[in-house]
């Protein structure tokens, strides 16, 4: 089976109207992250959550309106599927009173419907700004990383609008959740520790499909002429748009059987990584490829690239 | 390329990777069965009666099996951090007024930002232009000098208290707890199964610091409380002009006990004796305060301004246990006790929960070395008729008077609510005490109801994504999808044995990390196909094609796993808890990939040439 077959796309022609399209769509995020912000969870902003689970079903509006009357503030959602409600509030301090403040008000004021705290969790403030830190630093860290790898096994030039497309994807998933978060209730798209993982398997996984193309460019470009360029860049991008869409497709079917099974405490890394790895897969073609076309055109530089194979 | 030696060796090591999977994997295996087998019985008897027979291997398999993560099992995840601030405290000599107010400076800034607390108060010293030899070591020590040794001293205070935090929940009784430290300042302690939370967050979060403290007079007691009430009203009159009352005739009569006659603490009521509202006094001395009233005076007592007001060298501390007043009202004594223990805790050898004489109170009776029983013996000598406070991290759990002097070392804490409480003091007693405060920053707990939750679910993404992607290989590359599909079988039994082999555990985002890996795991494949059926498009044969597809293809699929792999490395170097089980399954899953998509498929195709059961549509 096949699902491309010879294709003959004139990608770098078009390639300026691509840069639009992901300008306006960077332009569109980086407003809401100015303007909305991101909803950050507890991992970063310390505070506590806790994961009610009810015998019964019952509306959330009851439960509210018990916890309101018994003084404890917070705001509280359904959570996954089954009676279960997910209740956050700013509190930082002894998570033993938590509890009981919660299971008298519920055992006092909703008779006959047992509930249970399936979990709970309290994050101190000092933990919450730790995490932040090691989030960026891994993130800066991998960026580096790739750039020294991809620069060493190809050219600056490569490797720097690899990394350049790297920072758009991750830049759009983020402008993505700042403007999607909260408008689902199935998928609050907070700021948690799974969504740095998330990020950082982005950017592992957007230099895969970048460093396929690039592959081929490596192989076919090595003593070409310049004025060959826009032509072997074109040929080596469509005669890997099959691999490059089926290695993308194949995570995304898995990706996307997590976002359905894995319950509501994956949901948000499954989302983030599975729109990461299409605009990745995205930005390989219209991003990274085309812009090491236009730096080497604007330059008037040819090409010196490393060793092609390893084998 | 591939010669016969070469083809052997690597068919060689296709078995011994496989045969190493499965034997680390098979204990997991038994484990399953046998908690199978061991529900599966009528009757409770039944199922003793065979767990007794199989002991030894049920207990063996359940050892080696991949461990499940807290999340999984339902346990406590604890961040605890040790308080560096009091610990540098403790290590300075000659404290006056100024290195007070440096150090107060320190902890405000230290809990507001990440800075190391040692950078912070070198920073702090600089910028009153004092050298830390003022008040550390020595006096001819340069600040850098110090700064190591406060460093080293620091990393040691880390790891006494985790080794004596680890003996409190041994002692407790936690099966398979994991204590580490993080960083200059944290401990990590994950607690599988643990049900009575809050007892085990009171039995870790003590400092268990015991000291033996003598009892200043009850008149110098209540002098003191004279001058804060009118130091109190003083402090007020600016703003209500109240008149100064003669509080001395008052005092001695005892404050009405009636259920609300304190103000509300804090409240600007212009009363004329501000500190007795919240503080009672009895007749004999004693005084107390009310248990509404408690949060407010301990924030008093730790005011500096009123800690100026005592007596040098004394503190006032409240009870750690109410007495039950007459109207059933709970009450804390307060005691003015001296600074400088006569004794710490460091004397105790021996601590035993049991019933007091009456056989109703319990109580922790303790003996002491050889060094403590003689100051101890001394210590009562001198104090006779005098009371001396047993105060357990700052409260006072008893104050007896002193009858006799006590020749054999021996003294006991009374005043203990229940047995449990008794059992726990009696825990941390033999422990030993942290060498400085710690503080539980952060808190997670699952039950065991969801834990099983995120077991099924984690289980069906498994499977569902395994038969999505198996099936879009078997459909894409038809007989090639099937070398893919069990190269896929094999990754994924390499995954789970090599974090069972080295006792790792399995989480919720571990398993996510593994689900992942499905889908990447095939890329390699699919690299490695694509280029095949080019070779064969250009008319070559199967056999060239697979190999030209094989080496070819070969660069890109190492720098995509290369730059996969040090992402993931990356994550786990700066993540914590449940992120470093995602990125260690997917380094594992990443780095297997490697080796199935390269070694494990071509020897199938070598298979399958050889027997010509490949032509040039195998690869749909």
């Amino acid at each position: 089976m096949r699902i491309f077959q010879k294709t003959n796309f004139n990608f770098i022609k078009y390639r300026k109207i691509a840069y639009g399209f992901s300008v306006i769509v960077l332009l569109a995020g980086v407003v809401s992250l100015v303007v909305k912000g991101l909803n950050y969870g507890i991992d970063f902003r310390g505070g506590s959550e806790v994961v009610i689970r009810f015998d019964k079903n019952i509306d959330v509006g009851q439960i509210r309106s018990v916890l309101d009357a018994a003084g404890v503030s917070g705001t509280l959602k359904q959570y996954g599927m089954d009676r279960s409600f997910l209740f956050s509030t700013v509190f930082q301090g002894d998570m033993g009173q938590l509890k009981s403040l919660l299971s008298n008000a519920l055992n006092d004021r909703i008779k006959g419907n047992h509930h249970e705290i399936v979990r709970i969790d309290v994050v101190g403030p000092s933990i919450a700004s730790d995490l932040k830190w090691s989030a960026l630093k891994a993130l800066f860290a991998s960026l580096l990383a790739i750039l020294l790898y991809v620069g060493f096994r190809f050219e600056i030039k490569f490797a720097t609008a690899g990394v350049v497309a790297i920072f758009h994807d991750i830049l759009t998933v983020l402008g993505l959740f700042s403007i999607l978060g909260g408008l689902f209730a199935f998928m609050p798209l907070e700021m948690d520790q799974s969504i740095i993982a998330a990020f950082l398997t982005i950017a592992g996984y957007s230099i895969t499909d970048t460093v396929v193309v690039y592959d081929r460019i490596r192989e076919r470009i090595r003593g070409q002429k310049p004025s060959e360029y826009e032509r072997i860049f074109n040929e080596s991008m469509n005669q890997t748009l099959s691999r490059t869409i089926i290695t993308s497709g194949t995570v995304l079917l898995s990706v996307f059987v997590l976002f359905i099974f894995a319950g509501p405490a994956i949901r948000g890394f499954a989302f983030a990584v599975f729109t990461g790895i299409m605009i990745g897969t995205y930005s390989s073609i219209f991003v990274a490829a085309p812009l090491v076309y236009d730096w080497l055109r604007i330059t008037k530089s040819s090409v010196r690239l490393r060793g092609s194979k390893l084998s | 390329m591939s010669s016969m030696k070469n083809k052997r060796f690597n068919l060689l090591l296709i078995a011994v990777v496989t045969l190493v999977a499965a034997w680390s994997l098979w204990p997991t295996w038994r484990d399953y069965s046998l908690s199978k087998q061991l529900k599966s019985f009528g009757s409770a008897q039944d199922s003793l009666k065979y767990a007794l027979n199989h002991r030894e291997e049920i207990e063996d398999a359940r050892k080696k099996s991949l461990k499940l993560g807290l999340d999984l099992k339902g346990g406590m995840h604890l961040v605890m951090e040790v308080d560096q601030v009091d610990l540098f405290e403790q290590k300075a000599w000659n404290k006056d007024a100024k290195f007070a107010a440096i150090m107060q400076v320190v902890r405000t800034k230290a809990s507001k930002s990440d800075i190391r607390v040692i950078d912070l108060l070198v920073a702090e010293f600089r910028n009153e232009n004092i050298r830390l030899s003022r008040y550390f070591y020595d006096i001819r020590n340069s600040d850098q000098e110090i700064v190591g040794k406060l460093e080293k001293e620091s990393e040691d205070a880390l790891n006494r208290a985790k080794e004596i935090i680890r003996n409190r929940i041994d002692q407790y009784g936690v099966a398979e707890p994991v204590i580490t430290t993080q960083g200059s300042r944290k401990i990590i302690i994950e607690l599988p199964g643990v049900s009575d939370e809050n007892r085990v967050r009171n039995l870790l979060k003590g400092t268990a610091k015991l000291e033996f403290r003598v009892l200043r007079e009850p008149e110098v007691m209540i002098r003191t409380l004279d001058r804060i009430n009118s130091y109190l009203v003083e402090n007020r009159v600016v703003a209500h002009a109240a008149p100064v009352a003669d509080s001395s005739s008052s005092v001695l009569a005892p404050v009405p006990q009636t259920g609300g006659s304190p103000a509300q603490p804090g409240s600007n009521s212009s009363s004329a004796k501000p500190l007795y509202d919240v503080i009672g006094v009895f007749q004999n001395g004693t005084a107390y305060t009310a248990e509404h009233t408690k949060e407010f005076v301990v924030s008093l007592l730790h005011r500096s301004d009123i800690q100026a007001l005592l007596p040098p060298d004394t503190e006032l501390l409240l009870a750690a246990k109410p007495e039950v007043g007459k109207t059933g009202e709970k009450l804390y004594p307060i005691y003015l006790v001296r600074k400088s223990p006569e004794l710490t805790g460091g004397v105790i050898t021996e601590a035993k929960a049991t019933f007091g004489s009456q056989g109703v109170q319990p109580e922790v009776l303790m003996s002491m070395n050889s060094e403590g029983t003689s100051k101890w013996a001394r210590i009562t000598g001198a104090n006779i008729g005098k009371r001396i406070a047993i105060v357990l991290d700052g409260a006072v759990y008893s104050a007896p008077v002193v009858q006799s002097k006590i020749p054999n070392g021996n003294s006991v804490i009374n005043g203990i609510e229940s047995l449990e409480e008794a059992k726990d003091l009696e825990i941390v007693l033999k422990a030993g005490a942290l060498p400085a405060p710690v503080r539980i920053t952060e808190e997670r707990s699952v039950g065991p109801s969801l834990g099983a939750d995120y077991i099924r679910a984690g289980m069906q993404s498994l499977a569902w994504a395994f038969c999505a992607v198996s099936v879009f290989m078997l459909v894409y590359y038809k007989k090639a999808g099937i070398a893919a599909d069990i190269a896929l079988v094999l990754n994924i039994l390499i995954v789970l044995s090599v974090l069972a082999g080295f006792n790792a555990s399995l989480s919720l985002p571990g398993i996510a990390g593994i689900v992942l890996t499905i889908g990447m795991a095939v890329d390699a494949n699919v690299l490695i196909y694509e280029r095949i059926r080019e070779e064969l498009a250009e008319g070559k044969s199967v056999v060239s094609a697979v190999t030209q597809g094989y080496d070819r293809a070969f660069s890109s699929i190492l720098d995509s796993h290369v730059t996969t792999l040090s992402a993931a490395f990356l994550l786990y170097t700066y993540g914590i808890g449940p992120i470093q089980g995602f990125a260690v399954t997917l380094m594992i899953g990443t780095s297997a990939s490697l080796f199935t998509a390269i070694v494990v498929s071509r020897e199938i195709f070598h298979l399958l040439l050889a027997k010509n059961l490949m032509s040039d549509k195998s690869f749909g």
